[in-house]
């Protein structure tokens, strides 16, 4: 916190006021919503029964156990999760790029991004299910033809927007074409590529968990499935309170990556 | 030896005739400054000159080669430089000057020590771990010139590379330049809307007033000064004025 001296409108007079920055304001902010939520919820368990609102002290004690008992199920998902994440972003992004760099290729490769795009999550996971026998080729199918086309299309947009003046100045020194994919197309794509994965961690984890609980016996999602068949309701407030947290810090990985790869970027400010 | 000429050249986009019947010949180890109000066919005559549009009609030869058709050729052998930095962000200035010798193939070691080299020539040598953002506009001018010029070409190509500098910074910059590029002997066309560039710079200037035909060539120090000052002469011909017989005769070809 810093004390800031400012005038005091009525008398003229100095006074002091406090100022905090934004990150601890938000935080503060954060504590309080959390603070209240449980709250309600220990106020609802005293009137439900704890098949519907299990009391603080019960989810956390299954938090526990899930930590130290379930972990394998987490190494699991998340394992699933950056594989298929990971597969994603190098496929996506080639497919982004010869988008853009090839124009005979272009409409074709953009109609069929266009119709991926376009089929819910939930018809990829039935038809999954059908055609693949194996739970992690069903999981790892599900979650990257969810998650290519984000990448396809950002990744595309972003060579759009590639400075004309920047290839004209590459273009002196008459690059081949490679080069310019490595030199110049490459580097700027990163921007739209880490954009990509922080807008999408959190849908990416929730279609994990979703094609966990349709197509494999093991994961997060199937624990969660199993949880729910069992009225475990603590366990299953458990996992979500571990997803919530989980979501947060892959969000603030994907920002740590993000300062160190684009630290050559002026932040702007609004005034 | 003619380094760059263009004979009898012409090119059209749609209705706009851009260049009409253009000839000019630049020598080896020459500094030509083409000169010319916006719209008179100068960055058309550069595009043709760095092999990016092929003209309509007549030839353009630099270094001996067709640059549209022989494009691959001239590699190496053309550095050029624009009126804005055009720099890469993500490249520290270092990074930047070394990037025209990595497509090169230069090795990393060696493209470093020139690097490291040419941002000393260019009074830059503390700036090389700096990214451009961190540049002011003079600053990131020298890079982009040291960039064109660490690839040791034998032609230069400044598309109005000063003219977006304040007054200051633009004058020194234009006098450390040309003394560099004397001192390498490098064949240099640079065009400018600015008539001090050239007086300055320029072993000879040549003025286009459109469409895109030279209404002046002349060499500075050559000027006759009872035929007025030589920024008058210059400014007469982009207006699109006739020179009188004894400036036009004193540099044309």
């Amino acid at each position: 916190m810093s004390q800031v001296a400012a005038s005091d409108s009525l008398s003229g007079l100095p006074k002091t006021r406090v100022t905090m920055s934004p990150a601890r304001r938000d935080m503060i902010a954060l504590a309080i919503v959390v603070a209240a939520l449980v709250g309600v919820i220990q106020v609802a368990s005293w009137y439900v029964p704890a098949y519907i609102m299990p009391a603080p002290a019960a989810i956390l004690g299954a938090l526990w156990v899930l930590l130290t008992e379930e972990w394998t199920q987490i190494l699991v998902t998340v394992a699933r999760l950056l594989v298929a994440a990971g597969f994603s972003i190098v496929v996506g992004t080639a497919i982004g790029c010869a988008m853009g760099m090839f124009m005979p290729i272009r409409p074709y490769l953009r109609s069929l991004v266009v119709i991926d795009s376009g089929i819910p999550a939930l018809s990829w996971m039935l038809i999954a299910v059908f055609w693949f026998k194996d739970p992690e080729a069903r999981i790892f199918f599900i979650l990257t033809v969810i998650l290519l086309p984000f990448y396809a299309l950002n990744v595309h947009d972003g060579i759009r927007a590639l400075p004309r003046e920047w290839s004209e100045a590459l273009g002196t020194f008459r690059p081949s074409r490679w080069q310019i994919f490595r030199l110049l197309i490459l580097p700027h794509v990163v921007p739209y590529v880490l954009m990509t994965t922080k807008s999408i961690i959190g849908y990416a984890t929730r279609m994990v968990i979703f094609a966990e609980l349709i197509g494999s016996a093991v994961g997060i999602g199937a624990k969660m499935g199993l949880a729910q068949g069992s009225f475990e309701m603590a366990t299953v407030l458990a996992w979500t309170v571990f997803l919530v947290i989980f979501n947060i810090v892959m969000q603030a990985l994907v920002a740590a990556v993000e300062a160190h790869l684009l630290r050559y970027r002026v932040e702007a400010q609004a005034r | 030896m003619d380094e760059i000429v263009l004979d009898r050249v012409s090119h059209r986009f749609g209705d706009h005739q851009a260049v009409q019947d253009l000839s000019l010949a630049v020598r080896r180890g020459e500094i030509v400054a083409m000169v010319g109000k916006t719209g008179a066919g100068k960055s058309t005559a550069f595009s043709m000159i760095m092999g990016n549009l092929k003209p309509d009609e007549g030839e353009v030869r630099v270094a001996g080669l067709d640059p549209y058709a022989q494009f691959q050729a001239l590699r190496g052998r053309i550095g050029v430089s624009f009126q804005t930095d055009r720099l890469l962000p993500w490249r520290r200035a270092r990074e930047n000057v070394e990037i025209g010798m990595q497509i090169l193939g230069v090795s990393a070691a060696e493209r470093r020590r020139r690097a490291e080299e040419w941002l000393a020539r260019v009074k830059l040598a503390d700036a090389g771990n700096k990214y451009p953002h961190e540049l002011s506009g003079g600053m990131r001018q020298r890079v982009s010139l040291a960039r064109a010029l660490a690839i040791d070409p034998a032609i230069l190509l400044l598309d109005e590379s000063f003219s977006q500098l304040d007054e200051v910074t633009s004058r020194a910059l234009r006098r450390d330049f040309s003394q560099l590029i004397r001192q390498l002997g490098k064949t240099c066309l640079f065009i400018t809307h600015r008539i001090d560039d050239a007086v300055e710079m320029a072993d000879r200037i040549v003025v286009l007033a459109a469409p895109a035909r030279v209404a002046l060539d002349i060499e500075p120090r050559r000027h006759d000064a009872s035929t007025g000052t030589l920024h008058a002469l210059v400014e007469r011909a982009m207006a699109g004025e006739a020179a009188p017989p004894r400036a036009a005769a004193a540099g044309g070809r």
